[in-house]
């Protein structure tokens, strides 16, 4: 059912393209809306008051009521979905009405009011463009600012021509005036009109909307009774709060400085007969706000910059990716408000890349919180026999790696690389091949290496940790590894009890697995004495810095050990780039002319552990390289481990993007820092038929000492 | 209010779509594309001309503006849905957006302002602040004072991008937004 909507929206060519093109426009306007800003300050501000703000969120919504109350206005608050449709209904009935002029608010799709007034016979107009499209097309929106993004102009003109009776021509200036005409009686005959609220403030009991059409000002205006449903998130405690979101919201939404109207409310304004309702949505919030794993989650503007910038949701889109709040954050919240039924498929659509953080304009860990609720969902079957039992055993799990050297044999080309699996695994090769795993993984070729040295003075001792991937599948990435360090003046040594660093687990939502494979690797790699622990995949790097510690930080043993190991463990850039200018110098030969390279940044090294210049510095003064950078460098290649292996089809659309970024720079290699990215990136490279070169920055560093 | 400020106002106004015309012969004679009124009659004939035979409507100003228009046909605010310019006065602008500040509490003015095609504002060049952070401490006290209020920072014409993300202008709002900027107190 998800795989068929899924397919359906990636075959849908006019989808793909305006998703395309908002991801590329989008932050370019962003960044030129935000010149001048420190962004990174004022998203902290707005993440600390906010979290403040929900610890305390019953006695807020105590001050906001009582302020409104004191302006005029009637404040109800509703537990329910049920309750705030049949309390609006109320008001809607006590004024003899039967007609509902609506602008935007995500709170009303929430409880689907539209659904439940019109089945009671009362006519609801949305009139906020996008909202009165899709009201139209009896859809849903597929994107909190934007709506009705996935609607061309050819289907908008068929809408509108049915709607009116009149032929309309696929023409957006004709469109628009159509609207602006075809509701404007709806503006002037609506009895109540209704809003959302982009912020409501405790102190003075006002709200705010931000909006660009008008629509907003003409509902609140126009008929003698108002109606705000408003999540009661929304209220911060005063105007001070409320400006640090009005400032982020439309930069970030649209990147806009600020939308075309900008309106506070506070009471009824008007005099005689004029009445404001403010109807308060909890539907889970007050719960959510006081449960201090996801509270941050309600921290959200709803700005929907999430989704903006997801590879995935430019792949397939709001309607797949998200229930009614879509976009990363949608993910998250898709629980608390409609239930873990309604959640749990679209939870595993996260490819975890980390870039819905990077421009959260509360700071949320988005990623982190989706990985933590998938904890909370139930498992596929045999899932937790793979990570339970078969992963957790270090012996068990590498033994069936080396089966599968075996198993793999008759479906190996010439070059060893695969391309065409069985019927049942073939999504899986359409668009990239495979590396084969080695026959003699990297563990056992450091077995065969002469013993490790007594130690130089002042010499430092590193552990390698080298990560499954690169283990089995690419030996000779870590025999460069040992080798280049060691030509920079460390002391390597490999523990042979290191296992998997649990992220495939913890990423399945099988949190004990995940904690005990922790565990396991915190005793393997603390019981040697060494300066660094060293990884070369951003994920086990991510996963011992911050995972191992999170996952642990209650245990009474591990805690303490957790952090010991976090400290003095780097990625492989981090612990070259001491070393710059290396002494002597690396180059055995006379200086040779620089290689020009294209660097991908991994999404774990980047958002993961936030390293993007010490890989680049690595490349241009210990590999002799110059770099030529292409486009999106950070966005996300597809892999994400298993995913690709879930949900083939929207990673290899994924891919197609990278490639095409990297094609278009014109050079002959490409550096990662990423076991992850290579497998993906060289697949799609060599099943397209480039013969560009994908190498760990820790090869082209030994190449350099050769 | 220093000239720097003036002249970040007018960009980022006409950068956003909103026209603005400078009374008198300050900054704007200095810009040739700026059309400019200095005297009422001027100040009527741009407002006729913006009315293109339409009918006018205008909230409540300021009594020496008042006393500018007095040559011009205004019809009464509950004919507002029909009328082709609004005229309104704002408090305040913002140099950063090119936003104005207009008082919207009386639901006539509002929907005059929300309705008409056309929005002509004055506004005084000495009300022009740097950044909506500037107003503040004034829309606090407005916020917290005893009487309900309604006002709006308008920011160009009303727009949309729903179709397409096409940007187009005047969905709902007024297609065209004047600022008439008066120099001095």
């Amino acid at each position: 059912m998800a795989d068929k909507r899924i397919n359906t929206n990636i075959n849908n060519t006019f989808l793909r393209k305006a998703l395309k093109n908002f991801a590329t426009a989008y932050p370019i306007a962003r960044a030129k809306a935000f010149e001048g800003i420190d962004f990174a300050a004022l998203r902290h501000r707005i993440a600390v008051s906010k979290l403040a703000g929900l610890k305390r969120l019953p006695e807020l919504i105590a001050q906001f009521t009582a302020s409104a109350e004191k302006t005029g206005a009637i404040v109800h608050f509703c537990r329910t979905p049920e309750d705030a449709n049949r309390t609006i209904h109320g008001i809607i009935q006590s004024k003899n009405a039967d007609f509902l002029v609506k602008s935007k608010a995500m709170t009303s799709e929430e409880i689907e009011l539209n659904h439940y007034l019109e089945a009671r016979g009362i006519r609801c107009l949305e009139t906020d463009l996008g909202e009165w499209i899709i009201q139209l097309a009896g859809e849903r929106p597929s994107h909190m600012v934007m709506p009705a993004i996935h609607k061309n102009k050819e289907e908008v003109a068929e809408l509108f021509s049915k709607e009116t009776g009149s032929d309309c021509p696929a023409d957006i200036p004709f469109l628009v005036q159509k609207a602006r005409e075809t509701l404007r009686s709806g503006f002037l005959t609506g009895q109540v009109g209704m809003s959302g609220a982009n912020v409501a403030m405790a102190d003075s009991g006002a709200i705010a909307l931000i909006t660009n059409e008008g629509n907003a000002r003409l509902v609140t205006t126009l008929p003698q009774t108002h109606i705000a449903l408003i999540g009661v998130e929304k209220i911060v405690p005063s105007l001070d709060e409320a400006l640090d979101v009005i400032e982020v919201l439309p930069k970030n939404a649209t990147g806009q400085k600020l939308t075309s109207y900008l309106s506070f409310i506070k009471g009824p304004t008007g005099g005689d007969g004029r009445e404001l309702h403010i109807v308060l949505l909890d539907n889970g919030r007050t719960d959510l706000a006081a449960n201090p794993e996801f509270q941050t989650a309600l921290q959200c503007v709803k700005c929907g910059a999430c989704a903006n910038v997801c590879p995935i949701y430019e792949i397939v889109g709001g309607h797949v990716f998200g229930h009614i709040y879509v976009g990363g954050i949608g993910l998250v919240l898709t629980p608390f408000f409609h239930g873990f039924d309604k959640a749990e498929e679209i939870l595993k659509l996260c490819i975890g890349c980390r870039k819905c953080n990077e421009v959260c304009a509360a700071e949320i860990d988005i990623e982190g919180l989706i990985v933590d609720l998938r904890d909370k969902i139930r498992k596929p079957f045999g899932q937790k026999f793979m990570f339970g039992t078969m992963m957790k055993n270090r012996k068990l799990f590498h033994a069936a790696l080396r089966a599968a050297y075996l198993a793999q044999k008759p479906f190996q080309s010439a070059g060893g690389r695969i391309r065409h699996l069985p019927m049942v695994l073939n999504r899986e090769t359409a668009n990239r091949s495979l590396p084969p795993i080695a026959e003699t993984p990297f563990r056992d070729l450091m077995l065969k290496r002469p013993t490790t040295p007594t130690l130089a003075p002042k010499q430092e001792k590193v552990l390698f940790y080298s990560g499954c991937l690169a283990d089995f599948v690419y030996p000779e990435m870590c025999t460069d590894t040992v080798e280049s360090l060691e030509g920079l003046g460390y002391s390597v040594a490999f523990p042979q009890e290191q296992s998997c660093c649990g992220i495939p687990a913890r990423y399945s939502g099988e949190m004990d697995a995940a904690r005990e494979m922790a565990k396991l690797n915190i005793d393997v790699l603390l019981s040697e004495e060494a300066d660094f622990v060293v990884t070369i995949c951003p994920t086990c790097t991510m996963s011992i810095t911050h995972d191992f510690v999170k996952l642990l930080a209650d245990d009474p043993l591990y805690a303490e050990k957790a952090k010991r190991l976090a400290a003095k463990t780097l990625n492989y850039s981090e612990l070259a780039a001491r070393k710059i200018p290396p002494s002597p110098p690396l180059s055995k030969g006379g200086e040779t002319a620089k290689q020009v390279v294209t660097y991908h940044d991994a999404c774990h090294l980047k958002r993961g552990c936030g390293i993007h210049e010490e890989p680049r510095r690595v490349l241009r003064e210990l590999a002799n390289a110059e770099i030529k950078e292409m486009s999106d460098c950070d966005k996300c290649c597809g892999f994400g481990g298993s995913y690709s292996i879930k949900y083939p089809e929207i990673s290899q659309e994924v891919l197609k993007n990278k490639l095409s970024n990297i094609n278009e720079t014109g050079v002959g290699i490409l550096a990662v820092d990423c076991p992850g990215c290579k497998l993906q990136i060289e697949g799609g490279l060599e099943a397209s038929g480039s013969k560009m070169r994908v190498e760990h920055t820790a090869t082209l560093v030994r190449e350099r000492m050769r | 209010m220093n000239e720097t400020t003036v002249e970040k106002f007018r960009v980022a106004a006409q950068m956003i779509g909103a026209e603005v015309h400078s009374c008198g012969s300050g900054l704007g004679a200095a810009n040739a594309a700026v059309r400019n009124f200095s005297t009422s009659n001027e100040l009527s004939s741009l407002l006729q001309e913006l009315a293109a035979g339409g009918s006018i409507c205008a909230s409540t100003l300021p009594g020496d503006l008042e006393a500018h228009l007095a040559g011009l046909v205004v019809s009464d605010r509950s004919t507002a849905a029909d009328a082709t310019l609004c005229i309104s006065f704002a408090g305040a602008g913002i140099a950063a957006t090119g936003s104005i500040l207009v008082q919207l509490t009386d639901p006539a003015e509002r929907a005059a302002t929300a309705l008409a095609t056309k929005h002509a504002v004055f506004l005084r060049s000495s009300s022009i602040v740097s950044t909506l952070r500037d107003l503040s401490a004034s829309l606090k006290a407005q916020l917290l004072g005893a009487d309900t209020t309604y006002f709006s920072i308008t920011t160009g014409p009303s727009r949309t991008a729903d179709i397409e993300r096409v940007l187009t202008i005047g969905v709902h709002g007024p297609k065209e937004l004047h600022i008439l900027l008066l120099e001095g107190e």
